[in-house]
């Protein structure tokens, strides 16, 4: 049982108590009062019942006005209003009860002082000493008779006393005369009534006052409301006149009339008397009985006002309670109704309202829901697009832009916040910086819809961009635009490559041919025209037919290099190790020129790689040509070439950097230094980075070039050391492609 | 919890200690009140009590006679048979009820039984509560009255309190009437 329920119980079991109490000692006091007896032996139970009973109801009043303490004490919403409306009934209560109870009290002590006047008593007691006047005038009277009849007495005996005896008798009307004799018996018995049993000794008291002589007289109240007057007196002797211990009991009747009067002023003086006895416990019980009531109306009161002012803040309790439940957002509170007043409809209102927020609560948060679903839909996508896209204002602050963005724009924008400056994430990029440019330039002119190529120069050469504005369908007035772009320099030099293959292709095919026939026939004429010719003329034609037969070999290795670039790729793959090739070839250019200084810084923890030995070796063969080719003419010129691993879109790939300290790219080719015929060389074919770009390609690595900030060219390799890796990088370098095709 | 506890301990502590001494208080039946002694004598079949009660006796008893008070002295007597195994079987439960006023007309204390047909008039208070006290000879049962086997359980409280007042007086009187006061039961095995 919990404790709320236990002090349920508890309240349930006292108003029992209370109620059982009151109505037991009801019960008990109204049998009682019909049995005095019962009412002595029921006294204290009925005593203790209505202690009970007010104990109980004393200690119901008590947790009231606890739990009343407690509530204001703990502000309790509603605890107030109630200590008000207590304190308000008790004013208007207490005022009146105290003046009725002042009043009533006041009425209580003269109304009951008024039923014992004064002047009764005086009459009562005057009434009284009039009966017993007149009372002892009869009893003086039958005393004096008694004493004359008792001398008369003195020398009779036998016949002659009884004979007296029935005289005086009839003479007096008396009731009864007996003669006791000195042993105390009755010698002679007179009485109006036939008595047949012997006559009753006489009182003690009776013997003992006229043992001494003296006359005994008593006035005896009997049953039927009559008085008896009893007088004795003793038998003085016949001859010494002394007392002879004989004496005479005379019982007079008193006359019915003075008998009535004296006895209906005993009754009324007895019963005024023992009302007087009353008087003043009968004040107290008024007294205690109207405090009594008093305190139990300003209590009840009191306990009324309580239970009315909660049972009336209840309500209101709930409503705060229910408002700040709303508050925090829960809208599924519903009230009780207390009841189909004003209050009643008021927590009816606020059911109606907390039902109509709910619903409007699940309807918003299944929108919220749907946007958010929509929204990391949307996140998705754009995290996948390999296409930048930014949403930004007028301002250049960021709305929203994809990892794609960043990317291409070499910026850094981590976790950037919605309102912050795009300058902010450039982070140093010279792309970015550009980018920027060219859209603040174009915003600030107005324009707010394009779609354009955009050239961005880089560290590691240009890139090109497609690029497209757009303005957002509701932000137009705020600047909204949404900016969309794609790297197409893969694309361009996709299509460059593939031109220069076609244009390879037709040279081999449309000049290689004829070369063979020009070189036999220059030849066959030297041979034929060689023999019959003078010395002059034969030397004419023999440096003539040389020089054709030279310069067709030129032409012959210019065209082979075009087939070389133009041909298929037929990979032999093999695993070898980087690092052991690289030393080879570069210890084979160190014999071929002994004044080339190549150093090596190889990483000892490069992996075995899988890939086409003879390929890569041309590979490496060509950046070192192409290094120490620039570095005719500089002063302790130097070609570094260092291997590392590197972990690059989840697979491993093998870095190979080879590093000039020449004058490095022109700025004008730097961009398109692997296209072919793309040469800052006076006597390059422009051949050799393009024949390595596409060996890397091969392999399915990647290749930039840039210039080193000391001076100097740097080409930076990427090959993946097997074919698992290959794939990895491959589907690395998918969206770089899907970006290709959509461009 | 514990505040209420000891609340509780507190409130009762103070009714305990506060109910006797109320209860104490002096009444206006104080004095010596006890039955000195009581028997049962056997005389040709009829069980006759005997009973000697020493009733109090003060100014106060005196003066509300004096005023017009009226006293009842009860005597009960309740004999019941012993059962070994269960309750004791009643046999006798009788009352000896009589009143006394006193008399301002002859100045004389009355004493009467409850039917108001055999009535005493004492000169003193001593007197009438001696003849009050002294009951003798009163047939209470016949010896054919006691069937089964004995022992047979005697009883004897005396009571006094103020008679002749109306239900309503006594009503109202609920609160303030202290007159009534009980003496110790007077019990003896019954043998025969």
């Amino acid at each position: 049982m919990d404790t709320h329920a236990l002090r349920l119980f508890g309240v349930r079991a006292l108003t029992a108590v209370a109620v059982a109490a009151g109505v037991a000692a009801l019960v008990l006091l109204a049998a009682s009062v019909e049995n005095s007896t019962l009412f002595s032996h029921w006294q204290p139970w009925i005593l203790l019942l209505n202690i009970c009973g007010v104990m109980a109801l004393m200690a119901l009043l008590a947790r009231k006005f606890w739990q009343l303490y407690r509530d204001f004490r703990d502000h309790k919403p509603g605890s107030r209003l109630t200590v008000r409306t207590v304190l308000m009934f008790g004013g208007l209560v207490i005022a009146p009860l105290i003046i009725v109870y002042l009043f009533s009290l006041d009425f209580i002590n003269r109304g009951i002082d008024s039923w014992f006047r004064v002047e009764i008593k005086q009459g009562l007691n005057d009434a009284l000493v009039l009966s017993r006047s007149a009372l002892d005038l009869r009893l003086r009277e039958q005393t004096r008779r008694t004493e004359i009849f008792a001398r008369s007495l003195r020398e009779l005996r036998g016949p002659e006393l009884l004979q007296r005896l029935d005289e005086e008798r009839r003479a007096t009307e008396a009731k009864e005369i007996i003669v006791y004799d000195a042993s105390g018996r009755a010698s002679a018995l007179s009485s109006d009534t036939p008595m047949a049993q012997q006559p009753a000794p006489a009182p003690p008291d009776v013997a003992l006052q006229v043992a001494a002589g003296r006359t005994y007289v008593s006035l005896n109240p009997l049953p039927d409301g009559q008085y008896t007057i009893a007088t004795a007196a003793p038998i003085a002797d016949a001859v010494s006149a002394r007392a002879t211990r004989r004496y005479v009991l005379i019982d007079y009747e008193v006359p019915q009339e003075l008998s009535a009067l004296a006895e209906a002023v005993q009754h009324t003086s007895s019963q005024y008397g023992d009302l007087s006895t009353v008087r003043e416990p009968l004040k107290n019980t008024f007294r205690l009985t109207l405090t009594l009531v008093v305190l139990l109306t300003l209590l009840a009161a009191i306990y009324g006002a309580i239970f009315s002012a909660q049972r009336l803040t209840r309500p209101v309790q709930d409503l705060i309670a229910g408002t700040r439940a709303v508050g925090k957002g829960d809208f599924g509170t519903r009230l009780p109704l207390p009841s189909r007043d004003e209050m009643g409809f008021l927590v009816h209102s606020f059911n109606d309202m907390t039902k109509r927020l709910r619903r409007a609560s699940e309807e918003a948060k299944r929108s919220r829901q749907a946007v958010e679903r929509e929204r990391e839909r949307l996140s998705v996508i754009l995290s996948r697009l390999s296409t930048g896209v930014i949403v930004t204002d007028r301002e250049l602050r960021l709305h929203s832009a994809n990892q794609s963005a960043a990317t291409i724009l070499g910026g850094d924008f981590g976790n950037p916040e919605a309102g912050q400056n795009l300058a902010q994430l450039a982070g140093g990029s010279m792309r970015f910086a550009t980018f920027l440019d060219e859209l603040r330039g174009r915003l600030k002119s107005g324009l707010d819809e394009w779609r354009e190529q955009l050239t961005l120069p880089g560290e590691s050469g240009e890139r090109v961009l497609l690029w497209a504005c757009t303005p957002l369908p509701d932000e137009r007035e705020h600047g909204g635009v949404v900016i969309v772009f794609d790297d197409i320099t893969a694309l361009l030099a996709a299509q460059r490559d593939a031109a220069w293959g076609e244009v390879a292709r037709r040279l081999a095919h449309e000049i290689k041919n004829p070369l063979t026939p020009i070189q036999l026939s220059a030849e066959r004429l030297r041979r034929k025209l060689l023999g019959g010719m003078n010395a002059e003329d034969a030397q004419l034609l023999e440096r003539a037919t040389h020089t054709i037969v030279q310069q067709v070999d030129a032409m012959k290795q210019m065209v082979n290099a075009f087939s070389e670039y133009a041909r298929a790729p037929a990979m032999r793959l093999a695993h070898f190790s980087l690092n052991g090739l690289v030393t080879e070839v570069a210890e084979l250019y160190r014999l071929q020129d002994p004044d080339a200084e190549i150093r090596l810084d190889l990483d000892p923890t490069l992996p075995e790689i899988e890939a086409d030995r003879g390929r890569v070796r041309q590979l490496l063969a060509n950046l070192i040509t192409n290094g120490i080719e620039a570095l005719a003419g500089v002063a302790d010129g130097c070609v570094e070439l260092s291997t590392r691993q590197q972990r690059a879109e989840g697979a491993i790939a093998a870095v190979i950097c080879v590093r000039d300290n020449g004058p490095g790219f022109r700025k004008e080719i730097l961009g398109r230094v692997f296209d072919p015929y793309v040469t800052g060389k006076p006597r390059g074919t422009g051949l050799g980075l393009a024949i390595v770009k596409r060996i890397v390609e091969e392999h399915g690595g990647r290749i930039e070039a840039e210039n080193r900030p000391e001076g100097g060219a740097k080409i930076l390799v990427l090959l993946p050391v097997s074919d698992q890796d290959r794939a990895l990088f491959a589907g690395g370098e998918r969206r770089v492609e899907l970006r290709r095709e959509r461009a | 919890m514990l505040l209420k506890f000891r609340f509780a301990v507190g409130l009762g502590l103070l009714l305990w200690l506060g109910m006797p001494s109320a209860w104490g208080a002096a009444g206006p039946l104080d004095g010596d009140f006890q039955i000195r002694s009581a028997f049962v004598v056997i005389d040709r079949g009829v069980l006759q009590l005997n009973v000697h009660v020493q009733y109090p006796i003060n100014d106060r008893i005196r003066s509300a006679l004096q005023d017009g008070v009226t006293l009842a002295f009860d005597l009960e007597l309740n004999i019941t048979r012993h059962r070994r195994f269960w309750l004791n079987a009643g046999v006798v439960d009788m009352t000896l009820r009589r009143e006394l006023t006193y008399h301002a007309v002859t100045d004389r204390y009355v004493l009467r039984d409850e039917q108001g047909v055999e009535q005493e008039s004492f000169p003193t208070l001593e007197g009438a509560l001696d003849k009050l006290g002294r009951v003798e000879d009163l047939p209470i049962l016949v010896e054919s009255q006691l069937r089964g086997e004995g022992p047979w359980l005697v009883a004897v409280r005396a009571g006094v309190r103020r008679g002749r007042m109306s239900d309503t007086m006594r009503a109202l009187m609920f609160w303030s009437d202290d007159w009534h006061r009980n003496s110790d039961w007077y019990t003896w095995t019954l043998t025969l």
